[in-house]
């Protein structure tokens, strides 16, 4: 009943098209994310789910309901926004008692409600706060909570996170997720960070330029990403892409790595799908995947960069088209200078088609 | 730093912070200060321009203060007092609900916004004296405003607008609607398109109709701008005088005369002026209240918006 649908959905403005006949089913009570980069269109989406904003073409069904015309008040949609909304000259308790008092509900009626809500997001001794003087995360629970009183089958999120400080994104991320285990309604959540995505969702969404790229469980999408854009977007350091062309030789079928003068070979199941297939490719690996090897068993390039974080080391390597990164757990001896030789994991090589950048499947 | 040289530090600063301000705080006095007191000075004496005596020794004429007895049982006075009320109480409600209505619609885009909107402000850009004789002629008894009436009701109609005590009020107050509703307009929209844009789509998809909307999130919103404005407009119109002048001249007999068209009455043809003083400075403390009151509510609004 509330999952929703979106059938060839377009959004124009003007000569610009933010959003490109997207098709996108959301099951009920999935929390679906839907990252990309600032212009993607995934705000776009989001606003015309809400019904602020009327599609081009196509249609948005919630359920077997089109939503065609239907105005955002009446589609029973929670709507969570960037900043919030609350209404500052208020106190927290008539912000949650907004919904049902505009809707004329009873006053013992509203009282029952709020408190329930209030009890649930853990309000109830700041009922009486005026609601221009709360910490962010009171704020995300107010707002969650003046949509959550209406029980709205929907819920969307619109980057409620980032406009707050990293060591909290951390705390209302948990925080968040929980919420919707407890109210169990579909939610659908606007991010440009893939960490809240990969770590709240059940699936992402990933868009470019008004296109969907793919749709996928998180893991989905960073071990098999569908083309080279969700390729190096998914992942921190995103994945790396060396040009190659693909060859028979009697290693098997190899990646003839060109300028970096190496050969590598392919593991046999990826081999096995792509043979026939040959011409110029993208040889793509994981820079989580890689180890440190001996001359001629790896790519041997020059470390331009070192960033020590900590629990990790990033290694830069080589330069321009052929530039790698390369993550090691701890601390490498690796300096700026240096040449270092680094073998991809054999089971974490993925193939793209250079031309259209789509993966090459396996199988 | 320790505890004992600080204080000596801030007396310092505070001392260095006089002499800088200086110059202006002498200005300031001679603005203000200085015209305040020579007001209160003249005030309780029977002092004027034409006695012989300089501006610097009234004091000859001391009269205790028979100025502000006379006041407080001069009937002109009094009734001058209760028109300038009667003026502000139709006139100000009028041009902020006008004002409010126009904002509403002009906050949302309709063709030829642009256009309507120049038209709009351009009463507030006429000077009065002029927006004064425009009036006049318009409610001459041949004039405009008595045609487009015949024509509506199909019979000549000839109203003596400025001759009726009672229609010559009412025609002055147009004439105040008329030129300020346009200042009105423009505080007000400024405060409205202030409102924040989220929470009134937040209130929609919460279920509020229009109306809700406006009465719960986008008036108490605009507060402090609608104290400011009302502040204003209240103040202005306790003045009422240029237009009000040239079209009626206080008149007829004094149905329009208003405390500002009394105090000129009583400066120019009278030429009391230590009785013009007195009047002059019960009025200035009458708004007095009426300014402290409005700061106190909006430093209150601006306390709860923070």
């Amino acid at each position: 009943m509330s999952a929703i649908q979106l059938r060839n959905l377009t959004k124009t403005f003007g000569d610009f098209t933010a959003l490109k006949t997207m098709d996108l089913d959301i099951a009920d009570g999935e929390f679906m994310a839907l990252l990309g980069p600032s212009g993607c269109g995934k705000s776009t989406t989001m606003n015309m789910i809400a019904g602020m904003e009327e599609p081009t073409s196509g249609r948005i069904l919630f359920g077997e309901r089109d939503m065609a015309g239907v105005p955002m008040g009446r589609r029973g949609v929670g709507f969570v926004f960037q900043n919030y909304a609350i209404f500052t000259h208020m106190t927290v308790r008539q912000n949650l008692a907004y919904g049902p008092r505009m809707r004329g509900a009873a006053k013992a009626e509203i009282d029952r409600r709020v408190g329930a809500i209030a009890e649930l997001l853990q309000l109830t001794p700041l009922l009486d706060r005026k609601a221009d003087r709360l910490s962010v995360n009171i704020l995300q629970r107010v707002a969650i909570g003046r949509s959550a009183i209406m029980e709205p089958a929907i819920f969307l999120l619109d980057e409620p996170l980032s406009n707050v400080d990293a060591a909290f994104r951390a705390v209302m991320r948990t925080e968040l997720k929980q919420l919707q285990r407890q109210f169990r309604q579909t939610m659908v959540y606007v991010t440009h960070d893939q960490l809240e995505a990969m770590t709240m969702a059940d699936r992402i969404a990933v868009m470019d330029h008004g296109v969907l790229q793919q749709v996928g469980t998180p893991l989905e999408v960073y071990n098999n990403p569908a083309n080279v854009f969700v390729a190096r977007f998914i992942g921190a350091p995103g994945m790396n892409l060396l040009k190659g062309r693909s060859a028979e030789s009697d290693r098997g079928l190899v990646i003839d790595l060109g300028p970096l003068g190496v050969t590598l070979p392919l593991p046999d199941e990826l081999a096995a799908s792509l043979r026939g297939a040959r011409g110029d490719v993208l040889y793509g690996f994981r820079p989580e995947q890689v180890a440190l090897a001996q001359d001629g068993r790896g790519l041997a390039m020059p470390v331009t960069f070192v960033e020590r974080i900590g629990a990790r080391t990033i290694v830069h390597l080589g330069q321009g088209d052929g530039a790698v990164k390369a993550v090691f757990d701890n601390d490498v001896g690796l300096s700026i200078g240096q040449t270092a030789v680094v073998a991809p994991a054999s089971s974490s090589v993925r193939i793209f088609d250079a031309a259209s950048g789509l993966a090459m499947r396996v199988g | 730093m320790d505890a004992r040289t600080k204080p000596a530090l801030r007396d310092e600063g505070a001392r260095l912070g006089f002499r800088l301000t200086l110059p202006a705080q002498i200005l300031v006095l001679f603005i203000s200060a200085f015209p305040l007191l020579m007001q209160l000075y003249i005030s309780v004496t029977d002092w004027s321009p034409l006695s012989g005596l300089g501006w610097w020794n009234p004091w000859e004429m001391w009269n205790s203060f028979a100025n502000y007895t006379d006041l407080a049982a001069d009937a002109r006075f009094w009734s001058a007092l209760k028109r300038t009320a009667i003026v502000m109480v139709v006139c100000v409600p009028a041009e902020f609900l006008l004002g409010l209505a126009l904002a509403t619609l002009f906050a949302d885009d309709f063709p030829g916004k642009r256009i309507f909107y120049s038209i709009l402000l351009m009463p507030m850009m006429v000077v009065p004296a002029v927006a004064g004789y425009m009036f006049f002629m318009l409610f001459q008894s041949g004039g405009p405003v008595n045609d487009i009436l015949s024509a509506i009701t199909g019979t000549p109609v000839t109203i003596a607008w400025l001759s009726d005590p009672t229609l010559a009020l009412i025609a002055v107050m147009i004439a105040d609607i008329w030129q300020w509703t346009p200042l009105m307009f423009l505080i007000l929209l400024a405060g409205l398109v202030g409102v924040p844009e989220d929470q009134i789509k937040a209130a929609t998809l919460l279920g509020a109709n229009p109306w809700q909307r406006f009465v719960t999130i986008v008036l108490p919103k605009m507060k402090t701008i609608i104290i400011i404005a009302l502040a204003i407009r209240v103040i202005e119109n306790f003045k009422i005088f240029d237009t009000l002048y040239i079209m009626t001249g206080g008149g007829p007999g004094v149905a329009t005369e208003t405390i500002s068209v009394y105090i000129y009455k009583v400066t120019t043809q009278d030429l009391i002026w230590g009785y013009v003083a007195a009047i002059a400075l019960a009025i200035l403390i009458v708004l007095s209240i009426v300014a402290v009151f409005a700061m106190k509510r909006m430093a209150r609004a601006r306390q709860m918006a923070a």
